[in-house]
């Protein structure tokens, strides 16, 4: 590492050096912020390790929530990338299916995933389904748009190669075509993941007896931002380590593309 | 491009395959609203579309649902205005003055996997009830997309051009502002695009959980008076503004640059 990269992290670690003791000056020795509109690091702190067993104020302890969010956000995002990928394909491959999904498909992709959250909870009450299927409409969005574009970027050159050695139409989308939209399809994937992980906080804070999104929307209904604050921490700390697992994925999975 | 896509089939067939097939999907919905249980909790497309034209003139609660939509979108372009415009500066700092890069970057990565919408209940209790905690929401959605891409767009630039502008005898501040400037706009508005989109999605989610107007509050408000076909209008009017918003945008970037439209 030469000198001049050691000073910029020193630099990059004193930044969040300065963060925090600003923080904690302002908030835990000079008490320039009421504790009920934004508490210290200290007590941030201290309300996470609490949190990690007691159940008070919410009824459950942080990882009874994030169990509870995760496995909702895992069955829909599931559920979406195993059928959304497939229609995505579909839809590029086959000129029959394009002409009649896509329109049907244009009418609901701009709306937000979460904008359903109400209509669901009507037709499907408050339980676990309801949520699914909202997490589900919010993943399956991007991987259709992201598998369509992939399968669409394959080279014509590659495919008459294919014809001129007599491959089916089939063959050529396998072998030819799949391979090709791979990278898109994982980045699919992934922004699936990011979206089905804000869709399901967004949920639970309108209707939920668990879960991350229902934590902080409790704390903020008693006053206690120092939970909300564990609650968004965790939810980044997840969210990014979802990003950082896919993208690992996606280094094993596709090869031959420059990074 | 492949030889597979819709090249070969005329734009009068197309648009004939879309009308069929939104026509038919309308009727069954319709259809099975009338004739099978899914009338007990849904309504028709028919009803809808009538609710959606009669509150043009008939207010849902104080507003009409052009007024609820005027309400979202001032929300969304105050909040999208001010953090495009910080984070367009910011991401452009940080890419081209390492120190900055050090700085910042740290502080920026923290805050960037929280999804704007988390920040929710934390902006509640900070700002209250009001205009401004949807503001300062909005602004955190716009920023954090706006920030990276205008970032990733400095220091995608390519170098041999940076080292001819040199070569010819530009000074620093020349090469950012002939160079490194232009270089990023593309980036910029792939970031402007991205942003627009999240923001409306946020904005709704912000009216959903505290408002007393907008096309967020039209769906929930919905949802506590059972009311169907009034959660209908507001995802046909939520709908509707997300579409235009990115076809705007799309439009803007191609008039203004139109040297670099990618190819969508």
């Amino acid at each position: 590492m030469s000198s001049k990269k050691k000073s910029y992290l020193w630099l990059s670690i004193l930044s969040i050096v300065v963060f925090v003791l600003v923080w904690y000056l302002a908030c835990d020795v000079l008490k320039l912020t009421k504790p009920s509109t934004l508490p210290g690091p200290v007590t941030v702190v201290k309300t996470f390790i609490a949190k990690l067993t007691s159940t008070a104020p919410d009824g459950a302890t942080l990882f009874q929530h994030i169990g509870s969010s995760l496995q909702i956000a895992m069955s829909g995002w599931a559920m979406g990338v195993v059928i959304g990928t497939p229609l995505g394909i579909a839809m590029a491959w086959y000129k029959k299916i394009d002409l009649y999904a896509r329109p049907l498909f244009d009418l609901i992709r701009p709306v937000p995933g979460l904008a359903w959250i109400p209509l669901m909870i009507l037709l499907f009450g408050i339980g676990l389904t309801s949520k699914i299927v909202t997490v589900f409409l919010s993943a399956f969005v991007p991987c259709v748009l992201n598998s369509y574009t992939g399968i669409r970027q394959t080279k014509d050159v590659h495919l008459w190669v294919g014809q001129t050695f007599g491959a089916s139409d089939f063959q050529m989308l396998m072998k030819i075509a799949v391979p090709t939209s791979l990278p898109l399809v994982m980045t699919g994937v992934r922004v699936a993941l990011g979206a089905s992980w804000t869709c399901i906080v967004a949920a639970e804070m309108l209707a939920s007896t668990k879960g991350l999104g229902y934590m902080i929307q409790q704390a903020r209904g008693i006053y206690r931002p120092d939970i909300i604050i564990c609650g968004m921490i965790t939810i980044g700390i997840i969210g990014a380590l979802f990003s950082w697992l896919l993208t690992l994925v996606e280094r094993k999975v596709i090869k031959g593309v420059k990074r | 491009m492949t030889g597979r896509n819709l090249k070969g089939i005329s734009k009068y067939k197309k648009i004939y395959a879309a009308v069929i097939s939104i026509f038919v999907f309308l009727c069954i919905w319709q259809l099975a609203v009338m004739f099978t249980d899914v009338g007990i909790v849904m309504v028709g497309p028919i009803e809808v579309i009538k609710l959606f034209f009669v509150s043009m003139v008939k207010p849902i609660g104080h507003d009409t649902i052009q007024m609820h939509i005027v309400w979202s979108l001032s929300r969304v372009m105050t909040g999208f205005v001010i953090g495009s415009a910080l984070g367009v500066v910011l991401g452009i700092l940080m890419g081209w003055f390492r120190p900055m890069n050090a700085l910042f970057r740290p502080i920026y990565e923290i805050i960037r996997p929280i999804p704007p919408i988390a920040w929710i209940p934390l902006s509640i209790v900070w700002f209250g009830i009001g205009e401004p905690s949807k503001y300062f929401i909005i602004f955190l959605a716009a920023f954090s997309a706006i920030t990276m891409n205008a970032f990733a767009g400095v220091r995608a630039v390519d170098p041999e051009l940076i080292g001819a502008a040199r070569m010819l005898g530009a000074n620093n501040r020349q090469v950012f502002t002939t160079i490194v400037l232009p270089s990023c706009v593309p980036h910029i508005f792939a970031g402007l695009q991205i942003a627009i989109g999240s923001s409306w999605a946020t904005v709704v989610a912000a009216e959903m959980v505290r408002a007393s107007q907008g096309v967020g509050w039209v769906i929930i408000r919905g949802q506590d008076s059972n009311s169907t076909v009034q959660i209908m209008v507001g995802i046909v009017a939520v709908g509707i503004v997300g579409f235009a918003l990115a076809v705007l945008m799309r439009w803007i970037e191609a008039k203004l640059c139109a040297w670099n439209v990618r190819g969508r």
